[in-house]
């Protein structure tokens, strides 16, 4: 008797997955479910707006997917919100901050068949894939505009976290603006945070009273140009081209430009051709760009700038010659010409 | 090093404080006057931050900040009404009524605007007194700023007056120490408490509409980030004073300025360490202020968050 | 009793009512973006199992407020005791990580409680020693507490090996509290149901129960009574503080495995209108903790199915306690909350 009820119910228990998948394969067939989740709201006009116009562009250019986004993730949540989208049945899910880096890991254990891509990070897995863009190519260019600019020779530059890809960013800008300008240098001041309007703004004014009249930033709010525009020096957005918040001071950004990786990315899913990679490529892919010039920028700025970046499109030219991709994912030191400190 | 001991960084610490700390005097400003007549409102935050957003909206939709700063009074000033009908009327409880004047405030603003961020609008532009703001070192860091600034430091200086020299002032204060007996005396106990936090409220949204209006000139969600909360220590801190709380606010909001001009001039010092001065400042002059022989100088008001119902005796 | 569940449940309702007019206004669905809250608060095991995770820190602060509370001490101090107990926990973990778990997890837990305590002793020494207005105290304290840990992740415990992010080094799996295989729910939620039980017995059972009891309704009869209002209210800030302590090591021992900046989005300013919400019954505080976690669970699956902003849970839960204190007053029942507060809290 007690043998019977047993046998039931792992019956019972065995239909039931069985049917559970089947429906859950049925769903899936449907539509390929793909997860966003970023760090901040989508309307920051920074970073998460980015990708967030990347998901836009996904579901636009593939009709089989379906898209949902979770933002203004805090760190208690992160891994709730990846598993609760993985527990959905999302196939493939986009961790869009370097935070999300071990949730994600985490997450990815109990999910085999789930793909995961994270941005910015540096741990992969079997299916956890990472990605990034040679945004610091496009900081250089952005620093060579800023180089031919500037009056003073003093440029400010308002980052968010001491961490690698700031600073080669920081050092990228640099090397541009002292390539064209030797005597000129970039002062950095430390807000602590990817995304604190008031604080980015009050940064970018303590450059400007330091001296500077081109303010550059690695921040995810146009703050910083507000500030610039207030002042009446030049701008260097970052993220997107933020021209509309100091118009008369804007000189160009380097911008994200995510659509063609995550179409490329989803339709490598669906065809089963994906791969768990460190993705990091430049302006030959397309995922990163320079915005448009400034009216202020002259044409003959424009043209040697313009120059340069089919340059490095094609290859002729490399912004670190010298330096290898792991060294420049481990950069954690400032190049001369950079006036400031990393916290130790 | 030698960076920080010229006038011009001195002047751009000091400009940072004046702009970083008058919405938290406005803020402060109305806790005092609530917390004179005896009612405690630990819900500056959600006050400011309504006030930010229906500042920033209105004052975005028609051109006009002042008319955003009329909008950001209303709505800040009605969210006060409610604390005002809890904690006076139904005698309700003051902490925990704040702390949801603060999930409310928090709550509204971030549902309403959610369409708003990452807009931009005029706002208040800096506007420089004539003379004043040529005049060496002051011009720069007290004449050079938008209406707001001026607005609070001649607030300052009338609600010291009000509060001191007139006799509704006067009238608060016998509300805020001894309801009984400002009863006996025919003093609208209720009616005085009702409107100071009223006012109170209408401040704190002034507050936060600086920071939309006059500070970023974009509305962000959250944006007050803790700058209520600060208000109600500066409270403590300038010992229900208005004109100590102008100062006091100018020392708080200097903090975050100053950390960020110390690494522009390549100095490294823990924002975080900095930040916590002003609170041990506060827990300084609390636990002081305790002590008997100062609290009848320095000491809050001594019907703070007693309910007042007549005949009753405390 | 069965009144006050009624009553609570009335009060609920209510606020899920009012809370319909922004949805609406705003052109949304109500009844969809409840069943979606409902659903992803209790639709599922998984969610089910959230829901317990987000109530562990809710439960433990709650109590932390509620519970010296009842001898008339206003605790808004959970938050900073949160941090230290993280902090404290932390250190433990990342100085002793080569320990066994049976060593070491015992120790990280015990060294949160004692953090949190100490630090929830200190306004509680002041107020009685020196008049100090405990509410005021804790409030700033918690920034104290905030900083100090800030100051900690981006300074002397940031991990060397992190890329210079503020967060500290992952704790070695010995300090994992131990999770039902497959969620997050971990071991968290068995100390927060058992000093829930813990509190219940001292308060209904013991010599000691009375005396808070005491001191909270009327300090002076408690004097009369040779009661020390010293040993009381040190003894319910030593455990309310040591409570919030806990709270945060399930934060960064069951959830985090590291301290980071930000840990607690402000569990320890929900837990006051959760303490008014139980009436300071440790029991009740738990139901009303567990409510509130329903409530942000099922709000984030509202957002992702119905696109409904989490910003309408902060409303409705401000609509709940506004409703409570309302009702409260309304009734200006006994719940020995105000009447101390009236009594002897002079500022």
């Amino acid at each position: 008797m007690k043998k019977k009820s047993w046998l039931t119910g792992i019956v019972i228990v065995l239909l039931f997955s069985v049917l559970s998948t089947f429906v859950l394969t049925v769903q899936a067939q449907d539509k390929l479910k793909v997860a966003f989740i970023y760090v901040s709201p989508v309307g920051d006009f920074g970073w998460s707006y980015a990708h967030d116009q990347g998901r836009k562009y996904l579901e636009k250019t593939l009709n089989y997917v379906e898209t949902a986004y979770t933002e203004s993730v805090a760190p208690p949540d992160v891994e709730r919100v990846i598993r609760d989208y993985a527990q959905k049945g999302y196939k493939v899910i986009f961790t869009t901050s370097f935070e999300f880096m071990d949730p994600t890991l985490e997450v990815a254990k109990d999910f085999p068949d789930t793909i995961f891509e994270h941005c910015s990070g540096y741990k992969t897995a079997k299916n956890v894939g990472t990605y990034f863009g040679r945004i610091h190519e496009a900081a250089y260019l952005s620093g060579l505009v800023a180089g031919k600019m500037t009056r003073k020779n003093r440029l400010g530059f308002v980052a968010a976290h001491p961490i690698p890809e700031v600073i080669r960013n920081i050092n990228s800008f640099t090397k541009g603006v002292r390539e064209v300008n030797p005597q000129a240098t970039v002062k950095v001041v430390w807000t602590g945070s990817w995304y604190d309007p008031p604080k980015e703004k009050e940064a970018a004014l303590s450059l400007i009273e330091a001296g500077a009249d081109v303010i550059a930033q690695h921040q995810d709010s146009p703050a910083a140009l507000e500030a610039a525009k207030e002042k009446q020096v030049y701008s260097v957005g970052y993220n997107n081209d933020m021209s509309q918040f100091n118009p008369e001071g804007f000189l160009t950004a380097p911008v994200w430009n995510w659509g063609p990786f995550y179409v490329e990315v989803v339709k490598s899913v669906k065809e089963g051709t994906w791969k768990s990679e460190a993705y990091w490529k430049g302006f030959e892919a397309g995922i990163i760009d320079i915005a448009p010039y400034g009216k202020v920028v002259p044409q003959e700025v424009r043209d040697f700038v313009d120059k340069r970046k089919q340059e490095i499109k094609e290859g002729k030219f490399k912004v670190w010659p010298d330096k290898s991709d792991e060294e420049l994912l481990k950069m954690n030191y400032f190049i001369e010409g950079v006036e400031g400190q990393i916290p130790k | 090093m030698s960076d920080i001991l010229t006038t011009t960084f001195l002047i751009s610490v000091l400009a940072a404080a004046v702009r970083a700390g008058t919405p938290l005097f406005f803020a402060a400003l109305g806790e005092i006057l609530a917390e004179r007549s005896g009612v405690l409102n630990l819900g500056l935050e959600g006050l400011m931050i309504l006030g930010a957003l229906s500042g920033f909206m209105v004052g975005s939709a028609t051109g006009s900040p002042w008319l955003g700063l009329l909008a950001a009074m209303i709505s800040a000033g009605l969210l006060s009404l409610l604390h005002a009908f809890l904690c006076i009327h139904l005698r309700g409880n003051q902490v925990v009524s704040g702390i949801m004047l603060v999930l409310l405030g928090m709550g509204l603003s971030s549902f309403v605007g959610e369409n708003l961020v990452g807009k931009t609008t005029q706002g208040f532009q800096p506007l420089p007194i004539p003379i004043l703001s040529q005049l060496p070192i002051l011009g720069p860091v007290l004449f050079q700023h938008s209406a707001l600034v001026y607005l609070a430091i001649l607030l300052a200086f009338l609600s010291w007056l009000f509060l001191f020299k007139t006799r509704w002032g006067l009238e608060v204060i016998a509300v805020g120490e001894s309801p009984e007996a400002a009863d006996t005396v025919g003093v609208p106990v209720q009616a005085i408490r009702y409107a100071c936090v009223l006012i109170g409220g209408m401040l704190a949204g002034i507050g936060g509409a600086f920071l939309s209006l006059a500070y970023t000139r974009m509305w962000v969600d959250q944006m007050t980030a803790g700058r209520g909360w600060i208000a109600v220590a500066l409270v403590i801190f300038s010992a229900w004073l208005p004109q100590r709380a102008l100062l006091g606010a100018y020392f708080f909001g200097g903090i975050e300025g100053l950390q960020l001009r110390l690494q522009a001039a390549g100095i490294g010092i823990s924002y975080h360490i900095l930040q916590m001065m002003p609170y041990l400042a506060t827990i300084f002059v609390l636990i002081f202020s305790a002590r008997r022989e100062f609290r009848q100088k320095i000491g809050a008001p001594a019907a703070l968050m007693k309910p007042y119902v007549r005949g009753e005796r405390a | 009793m069965f009144f006050k569940i009624l009553n609570s449940f009335i009060t609920i309702l209510l606020a899920l009512l009012v809370g319909m007019v922004p949805l609406i206004l705003t052109g949304n669905n109500p009844v969809r973006a409840y069943l979606a809250l409902f659903q992803g608060a209790f639709g599922s095991l998984y969610g089910l199992t959230e829901t317990l995770v987000k109530a562990i820190p809710l439960i433990l602060t709650g109590l932390a407020v509620s519970f010296p509370l009842r001898a008339g001490f206003w605790n808004i101090g959970a938050e900073g005791q949160l941090y230290l107990g993280a902090i404290a926990a932390t250190w433990v973990a990342l100085t002793f990580g080569h320990l066994a778990s049976f060593i070491l997890l015992p120790l990280v837990i015990l060294s949160g409680f004692l953090a949190g305590a100490l630090w929830g002793l200190i306004p509680a020494f002041l107020k009685i020693r020196l008049q100090v207005n405990e509410i005021l105290l804790t409030l700033m304290m918690n920034y104290i507490a905030v900083n100090g840990s800030n100051y900690l992740v981006y300074g002397p415990l940031k991990d060397p090996q992190g890329a210079n992010f503020p967060i500290t080094a992952t704790f070695s799996e010995a300090a994992w509290l131990p999770r039902l295989p497959g969620t997050r729910l971990h071991a968290g939620i068995i100390l927060a149901f058992t000093m829930t039980g813990v509190l219940y017995l001292i308060l209904s059972k013991t010599r000691l129960g009375y005396e808070i009891k005491v001191v909270g309704a009327n300090p002076r009869v408690a004097l009369y009574g040779g009661i020390s209002l010293m040993t009381v209210t040190l003894i319910v800030m030593a455990i309310g503080g040591g409570l919030a302590g806990l709270a945060g090591v399930g934060e960064v021992a069951g959830l985090q495995h590291r301290l980071r900046k930000d840990i607690s989005p402000g569990y320890g300013y929900t837990a006051i209108p959760i303490a008014l919400l139980g009436k300071g019954h440790p029991i009740g505080v738990t139901i009303a903790a567990l409510l509130f976690g329903a409530l942000f669970v099922g709000g984030s699956h509202m957002q992702q199915t119905t696109k409904v902003p989490v910003a309408l849970i902060s409303i409705i839960q401000a609509l709940v306690v506004l409703f409570v204190v309302a009702g409260e007053a309304l009734r200006s029942s006994s719940f020995g909350v105000r009447s101390p507060l009236q009594k002897i809290t002079g500022p």
